[in-house]
């Protein structure tokens, strides 16, 4: 892009009075040069904008073509300010004009150039003030921040007038002086002539992008002194001006694909630093600029890896001076999910190219060595072996079932399946979550449970691959203990249901292991996730996950699966499922219903008296 | 100095306040002049391109031709019905005239012209404030009361936060888009005077100071897992027409303005309650609220709230 001559402001403001003879200038407009030997010419749109597409021709401004002196070439009579001030939605009327600028004089009065500022004009419904009603502030400084931008590695030059024209035109009696402080050692002059700020070297962004000094103006009238300090800021604007670079040369990371072979997946990342700044809006156009390319013609490697780029900002101090520069990631991301039998091995290259640097290390070149391992499908070197309680009710939870780290696996899915044994004990199944890597053994028939005939019954579980087919299998053995107990009449299904601790543990219910509900007592302090409840097994219920098992029956854990209401203080779980918190005891009625409650009823113990008359 | 020209259509040329979108648009229906240039105005944003737009003759021609029709001047009344369709008019014809570079954009909003409205409100939520109030007073507790106490407050401000509370899964905290809808309805359906309370109630000490800055629940309705660049955000908001009209209109009410000695002295406080709602972005991608439990670090403009906080005196001039 053809920077050209640029403004050190985008905007400026003045006051426009009533009846301000024709001659007075407003306002000084400077601009900054971006080679030698460039002349600034300014002009004028022929447009007045006084608010969104209402405009009107100007008639009363005018601008110096060489020295961009805005100045009124006609005076504003309260007509004009009528006039203006139609359709203007602010509380003040304000009047915008842009000032164009070129490197030539201009040929016709063309309004489309690229580099122009925008001065707003506020329209005062009142004739010019006198200067003895002026404050120092308002004789020495317009309301705007004296705040500019400059180009780095640019011609110097002059860039502001502290002296405010309009001022000076009006006041002439009054002795308006300025000094720019803290400016030693930095490259800013004050001329007191001209009451001109100038640059006095090409600045450098990347040893210094902020310059803080301070203007102070002294109005002297007569024998009154008055003095008024404000900040005078100085941006640097940056310049790709600097090559990308590696942090301690590291150009080289390895990355492995072994259990996580998940679409999406970073192996790896490699840091590239660039002293420049990055603008993260658009991002878009940022992305551009900064490129990372995977270089193979390989179409599978193509296929299945990408690279994501990341940028954020950095600091760093050249010389105690902040200064903002970029830290660019490029992450080996996995593009589509990676075959358990697949197994290879090779350098991936990716080319990062800075494309708005010019100079001959604009790019460099990163290298991932990828090994892709295989995994194998196979059961731990063990059969497995559970005992069930012949009092067990359905839907009680025995055990797990998973391959060799299967806890570690990402983006491969196992299935798991019991291939049925030929007696006609058959007493569990096995059941898996969507997300689930293990599988989950469960009581299916409890009728079973009560033969005689069933003690030890032996499965085949077998796990498989859905990509690739692969399968391993091993032994189950399920063995049946316990002696059957009688059981309680008139108890709930579900162990969710009793409210109290003994009748919780006389009774029975779906999901339960041994027979007998279990209570779990808690603290008791407030509305608290350790809540006393009764349950078919503390060890599943409640733990804040409605697993699998316990959500295709509502009986079994209604404290982790409830969808319904809950009556009292109460917290809801994830998904708005089940009771994550709650005040005292919580009880739940299946498929209605859930009530935490505080417990008043004391139950009755047998005191020494008691146990006498006993 | 007198105080700033109300913008109430006194210029027979002006600004025709009275029409709002939806029945300009109706008044332009009825004109077959009018309603093909509409059409075609329309089609040629369809495209999106400000620029591709200008450049078409047919287009510019609508263009012209629609800036002496009723659609120009309209404007939209905040809360109205059909607002969202009110806005969509005003947007067709002023995405045509905007320019694209404009940092700040005026309101589709009518401005606020009746300040002696908002005086009164203020001066009803004074009156519901403890005189010389003691260090124990806690300003956001008392809020939080007159709302529980009003069956409509109460009614929206426990549908908001039960929303903007409710978990989805491990990995998402809270539906957003649920939450901020939640939220516009409380702002856009309560009066000020229960809303105002709530956001810029003042306070002296910690726990006041967070239990304000819980307000609009900032876990579901405002952080993010990282903070997003604010141009971008701002692009995001703009291209919602809802959101955009409310940044306009919170920019336009809300531009800090140094001719305080030419406005009267009752317009900076007050300029700022016309906004839609107190909470201008409340429920919009750009949602503001404060950045700390801090007793005085204020995000939106401080010189209103503390105007609203200790219930200053204010002064009408005539």
């Amino acid at each position: 892009a053809a920077f050209g001559l640029y403004f050190p402001r985008k905007e400026y403001s003045e006051n426009v009075y009533i009846d301000q003879p024709a001659g007075t200038p407003l306002l000084h407009i400077h601009a900054l040069k971006d080679s030698h030997g460039e002349v600034a010419h300014f002009h004028l749109c022929q447009n007045l904008v006084i608010s969104r597409a209402r405009s009107h021709e100007n008639h009363w401004f005018q601008i110096r073509e060489k020295t961009g002196l805005l100045h009124l070439s006609k005076s504003l009579d309260r007509e004009d300010f009528n006039m203006l001030s139609v359709g203007n939605l602010m509380q003040l009327s304000k009047v915008m004009l842009y000032v164009f600028l070129s490197p030539h004089p201009f040929q016709e009065k063309e309004c489309d150039s690229a580099t122009r500022t925008t001065v707003f004009l506020s329209l005062i419904n009142a004739s010019a003030p006198v200067c003895s009603s002026l404050t120092a502030r308002q004789l020495c400084f317009t309301e705007m921040d004296l705040s500019f931008h400059i180009k780095e590695n640019k011609p110097p030059g002059t860039f502001h007038q502290l002296q405010l024209p309009s001022v000076h035109h009006l006041c002439q009696n009054l002795s308006i002086s300025y000094k720019l402080l803290a400016a030693e050692g930095l490259p800013f002059r004050y001329n007191e002539n001209t009451t001109g700020v100038s640059v006095t070297q090409r600045l450098d962004r990347e040893e210094r992008e902020r310059y803080e000094l301070i203007t102070k103006c002294t109005v002297r009238d007569g024998f009154r002194e008055m003095q008024v300090e404000v900040p005078f800021l100085v941006n640097v604007l940056d310049e790709d001006d600097s090559p990308p670079f590696l942090p301690n040369g590291t150009d080289t990371a390895d990355a492995v694909v072994e259990f996580n072979r998940k679409e999406g997946t970073v192996l790896a990342t490699l840091t590239v630093y660039d002293a420049d700044t990055t603008p993260i809006y658009p991002l878009e156009s940022s992305r551009k600029k900064y490129t990372g390319i995977i270089i193979t013609d390989d179409p599978w490697i193509s296929e299945t890896f990408r690279v994501e780029h990341v940028f954020d900002e950095i600091h760093f101090s050249p010389n105690g001076s902040q200064v903002r520069g970029t830290r660019h990631e490029y992450k080996l991301v996995l593009n589509k999910s990676i075959s358990v039998t697949d197994h290879r091995s090779f350098q991936l290259d990716v080319l990062v190219n800075d494309t708005e640097f010019h100079g001959p290390e604009r790019s460099v070149m990163l290298h991932f060595n990828v090994s892709i391992l295989p995994v194998s499908i196979q059961f731990p070197n063990m059969t497995y072996q559970f005992s069930v309680n012949r009092n067990a009710e359905r839907f009680a939870q025995i055990g797990k079932i998973c391959i060799e780290n299967c806890m570690k696996f990402r983006g491969v899915n196992i299935t798991y399946k019991l291939l049925s044994p030929n007696i006609s004990c058959y007493p569990v199944s096995i059941l898996q979550g969507r997300e689930d890597k293990y599988g989950s053994l469960y009581v299916n028939d409890s009728s079973v449970l009560s033969r005689p005939e069933c003690k030890e019954i032996q499965y085949t579980i077998q796990a498989t691959d859905k990509q690739s087919r692969k399968h391993a299998k091993t032994l189950l053995t399920i063995v049946l203990e316990g002696t059957l107990l009688k059981k309680e009449e008139d108890c709930p299904d579900s162990c969710a249901q009793s409210k109290h601790h003994a009748e919780c543990e006389e009774c029975g219910g779906l999901g339960v292991l041994t027979g007998r509900c279990q209570w779990r007592q808690g603290s008791g302090k407030g509305i608290t996730t350790n809540y006393s409840t009764c349950t078919p097994s503390i060890k599943t219920c409640p733990d804040g996950i409605c697993d699998v098992v316990e959500s295709k029956e509502p009986s079994v854990c209604p404290q982790d699966c409830t969808s319904g209401n809950i009556i009292g203080g109460h917290g809801k779980g994830t998904g708005n499922l089940g009771i994550k918190s709650g005040h005292g005891i919580c009880y739940c009625f299946p498929k209605q219903n859930c009530y935490c409650e505080k417990d008043d009823i004391k139950e009755q113990l047998c005191d020494d008296m008691c146990k006498t008359v006993i | 100095l007198a105080g700033p020209p109300s913008p109430g259509g006194q210029d027979p040329h002006g600004w025709r306040g009275a029409v709002d979108c939806v029945r300009a648009n109706e008044l332009c229906a009825a004109e077959p002049g009018c309603s093909s240039r509409y059409r075609t105005l329309r089609q040629c944003l369809a495209g999106r391109d400000r620029n591709t737009m200008l450049a078409n003759k047919e287009c510019q021609a609508a263009l012209e031709v629609l800036q002496e029709s009723p659609l120009y001047d309209c404007r939209c009344k905040r809360g109205m019905k059909k607002e969202l369709q009110c806005l969509q008019i005003y947007w067709s014809i002023h995405l045509g005239l905007a320019e694209g570079e404009e940092f700040y954009e005026a309101s589709p909003y009518e401005p606020a012209t009746s300040r002696l409205s908002d005086i009164f409100r203020l001066a009803s939520i004074f009156s519901g404030m403890e005189p010389a109030a003691t260090s124990k007073s806690n300003h956001c507790l008392d809020a939080a009361k007159a709302c529980n106490l009003n069956d409509n407050c109460k009614r929206l401000r426990s549908g908001y936060i039960s929303t903007c509370s409710r978990e989805l899964s491990a990995a998402e905290r809270c539906s957003r888009r649920k939450c901020h809808k939640a939220l516009r309805q409380f702002f856009d359906r309560v009066p000020g005077e229960y809303t105002y309370r709530l956001l810029f109630c003042s306070c002296r000490d910690q726990a006041c100071a967070e239990r304000r800055r819980q307000t609009i629940v900032p876990s579901c309705s405002y952080e993010d897992k990282e903070k997003p660049n604010c141009l971008d955000l701002r692009s995001t908001c703009r291209a919602d027409h809802l959101c955009r009209s409310r940044l306009a209109d919170f920019h336009t009410n809300c531009q800090a303005s140094f001719h305080k000695a030419l406005s009267s002295p009752a317009v900076p406080p007050l300029i700022l309650l016309p906004s839609p709602s107190p909470h201008p972005g409340a429920g919009f991608d750009m949602t503001p609220n404060y950045v700390d439990a801090s007793t005085t670090s204020i995000t939106i403009s401080p010189n209103a709230i503390q105007a609203f906080g200790n219930g200053t005196d204010v002064n009408l001039s005539p």
